[in-house]
């Protein structure tokens, strides 16, 4: 293969001692790691807080120490946790950090000192997020999407303490993490490609992680705003979001404002968070896909524009989500038809995944079963959105078990299906050892059947009308029995799939010290982060010179040549 | 050799620097930061409570010290291009001190507001012009902070001296920052 021959001769940061090597590092490859233990540590509380209210919901009353209270409490954090902590920080801080300059062929990120500050800045984040377990009366009550007025009055679950406050404070400190983190992901893939890396040239997950950041980037001011102006209404008793209220037939010192504009703030945010979420999960299964099926991704270019025309127009459709909220029709219209016109670029990627399996040499590896499942749980949880985007259905479905249904399918369960086939696919270049496959095969096959029986009976539940957040079913003569019996059932399945979880951890543990040595590139990949001299890739990534990229990144099955894929950085004439 | 852009690598984006790149981007997402706190000021302008209150006149002063610290930036670049140590130390002194300057007077004319009795809670326009002059003042802060490493390393005699591109961005920065005060300022003005 052949290498530039000149030496690059760019400086890399070189740490010093362990603290340097392992903690304060400023190498990527580190740092991703250290996003992707952060965020997996807190995402297993978001998962635990979620069985605690799934216990109450199959079992009310059996646990004495939920009350109405702290299921709330767990409801918020549940959401806020998964969202922003576990799934933004575990696709850009972690995927996005080990792979953009390892597959765009460059030493390490543009700016590796503001890159670990990033880090350490969101870890700091974390820990002010769970501090909020410990402050008395714990953790914020009032929904993840901390609409005002309730989240900030007394009244509210964890509305006496310091919950709220440590919320709001969090998300700001997390959103300077970001904004750190991102600018350094943008700077990179625009300023540090290897010889012949075009833009075009880039690995589908490059694109959309950094369309992604783009998104998060514009998208997260708002919610910064949003939550700088509630810390404000809380603390200094100002007025941006909070009408006059009655409390106890006394007035409070509030009035005049508008809880509406808070929801504009925090949904113009919350609708690119959606695709901030989905589009490295895309990015993912695009690699995946063509990598595991031996075949080219079908379509690259219209993969690339559809990218684009997501990113453009998920900033266009955020009041869909308050179609309820006493909205102007015509503005509903507005939204509705943007929402729609959303499915068509995602219809696109659909449509390609699907043609590039078409005739393909599919290899039923861990990577690939995650991709299928992506594949049909994406496109379940996408129609039932076409149903929610339009007016006149979302507003009987509005704040139903269906919505719990719909968007736990698309941007839950999709996502992190995709996220699991990454850390199968990509394990081995981090610690030079394969997962075992055995176990892989279990823990997918308990959590695809697994999550389907969990959230398919949501979406019946939805259509009989049980509302979503309701801490207690048993006192409403609208909700039918067999509600309650089908809340057991997904308890049960909830609670099996919850465990089953641990066979993927048991799995990494395990497999990191006494896993089969994986060879160089073990999945027969084009891209870049498989070409490395050293496996796993070493401080500097590339040794002395940097690599030379020739062609796309997925030359599979190449006619004329032996191999059935060719490297990004082999030259045509290298090809036998 | 610039060490971002070893030679074997494809040119960035517009032959600009990664710091260029960084700096432009950081600017985009502090335009959209305002951008949002003026919808939301508009938005809720329109509500009954509303009750502008008066701009102090040391603003105007205050304006005028921003744009005399964004020229005192302006001759520290030129300084630093044509290798002109003078105007780079004295366009930096004027820069920041100016900047620093800026800063007094904002916080001189929050005391004034007080004194008048415009609180911070009374009225939903005293708190966004509160909330807007201490965001927008604590980006100055930042700046100042960026501006105190540049101003050490060209007195500091061991030290390169910094290169015109350092002390160009530091100006943009000031320019940029000039520019949203004059759309906040005359946003206050306005409404």
């Amino acid at each position: 293969m052949e290498q530039s021959a000149a030496y690059e001769g760019q400086q890399v940061y070189h740490p010093k001692g362990w603290w340097g090597h392992y903690v304060f590092s400023q190498d990527h490859k580190i740092i991703a790691l250290q996003y992707t233990c952060v965020a997996l540590a807190i995402g297993l509380t978001g998962m635990f807080l979620s069985l605690m209210m799934r216990m109450q919901l199959g079992f009310p009353g059996l646990f004495d120490s939920i009350d109405a209270g702290n299921y709330y409490q767990d409801v918020t954090m549940h959401g806020m946790i998964m969202v922003i902590y576990l799934l933004t920080a575990l696709f850009l801080g972690g995927f996005g950090n080990y792979l953009i300059p390892l597959m765009l062929g460059s030493r390490d990120m543009a700016f590796p000192f503001v890159n670990m500050l990033s880090f350490w800045v969101y870890f700091l984040s974390v820990i002010i997020l769970s501090a909020s377990f410990f402050v008395p009366s714990g953790p914020t009550g009032a929904g993840w999407t901390l609409y005002p007025p309730q989240s900030i009055l007394e009244g509210t679950p964890g509305g006496d303490g310091a919950g709220i406050l440590l919320m709001l404070i969090s998300l700001a400190v997390f959103i300077i993490a970001f904004t750190m983190g991102g600018l350094n992901y943008i700077t990179t893939v625009l300023q540090s490609r290897a010889r012949g890396m075009t833009l075009m040239r880039m690995p589908l997950i490059i694109w959309c992680i950094f369309l992604a950041t783009f998104l998060g980037l514009l998208a997260f001011p708002a919610l910064f705003v949003g939550a700088i102006m509630l810390t404000f209404d809380r603390v200094l008793e100002t007025s941006f979001f909070m009408p006059e209220i009655f409390k106890g037939g006394e007035v409070l010192d509030y009035g005049g404002g508008s809880p509406v504009l808070f929801q504009h703030l925090f949904w113009f945010f919350g609708h690119p968070e959606v695709y901030i979420i989905a589009l490295p999960a895309f990015g993912i299964i695009s690699e995946l896909i063509s990598c595991h099926a031996r075949k080219n991704i079908f379509g690259y270019n219209m993969m690339v524009w559809a990218l684009v025309a997501i990113a453009g127009i998920s900033f266009i459709v955020w009041a869909h989500h308050m179609y309820v909220a006493g909205m102007n029709p015509y503005l509903g219209f507005f939204f509705a038809t943007t929402t729609l016109i959303i499915a068509v670029p995602t219809a696109i990627k659909v449509y390609n995944w699907v043609l590039t399996l078409w005739h393909a040499n599919i290899k039923m590896t861990v990577p690939m079963l995650y991709c299928l499942a992506f594949l049909i749980t994406f496109l379940i949880g996408g129609l039932t959105g076409l149903f929610l985007g339009n007016v006149s259905v979302d507003v009987p479905l509005s704040d139903t078990y269906f919505v719990v249904g719909h968007f736990h399918m698309v941007m839950a369960v999709s996502p992190v299906l995709a996220l699991y086939g990454g850390l199968y696919h990509w394990f081995p270049s981090v610690t030079g050892r394969m997962l075992d496959d055995r176990l892989g095969k279990i823990h997918f096959w308990i959590t695809f059947v697994g999550t389907y029986l969990i959230y398919f009976p949501m979406h019946y539940i939805g259509f009989l009308g049980v509302p979503r957040r309701y801490y207690s079913n048993e006192q409403y003569d609208f909700i039918p029995q067999s509600v309650a019996d089908l809340n057991q059932f997904i308890t049960i399945c909830a609670l099996i799939v919850g465990a089953s979880q641990f066979i993927l951890l048991y799995n990494f543990v395990n497999s990191t010290i006494r896993g089969k040595k994986a060879s160089k590139n073990p999945w027969g990949a084009c891209t870049l982060e498989w070409q490395t001299l050293e496996s796993p890739p070493g401080h500097g990534n590339w040794g002395d010179q940097l690599p030379v990229v020739y062609r796309w990144p997925y030359d599979y099955g190449l006619p004329g040549a032996t191999a059935d894929f060719v490297p990004q950085n082999v030259p045509d004439e290298q090809i036998t | 050799m610039d060490r971002h852009n070893p030679i074997n690598s494809e040119p960035g984006i517009l032959n600009l620097s990664h710091a260029q790149v960084f700096v432009y981007m950081l600017l985009a997402v502090i335009t959209i930061l305002f951008l949002f706190l003026t919808n939301a000021y508009v938005f809720r302008m329109n509500f009954e409570d509303w009750q502008p209150l008066p701009m102090p006149s040391l603003l105007w002063v205050n304006t005028c010290s921003l744009v005399v610290a964004s020229m005192g930036m302006a001759w520290a670049t030129r300084g630093a291009k044509k290798k002109n140590q003078t105007s780079l130390k004295t366009g930096l002194l004027l820069g920041g001190l100016f900047a620093l300057f800026f800063l007094t007077g904002q916080f001189w004319a929050w005391q004034q507001l007080v004194e008048y009795g415009y609180l911070l809670a009374n009225n939903p326009a005293n708190t966004f012009f509160y909330l807007i002059t201490a965001l927008h003042g604590l980006h100055i802060s930042c700046g100042v902070v960026a501006w105190m490493v540049i101003t050490k390393k060209s007195w500091n005699p061991n030290t390169d001296t910094p290169s015109p591109s350092q002390v160009s961005l530091l100006a943009t920065y000031w320019h940029y920052l000039l520019l949203i005060w004059v759309m906040m300022f005359g946003l206050f003005l306005s409404t």
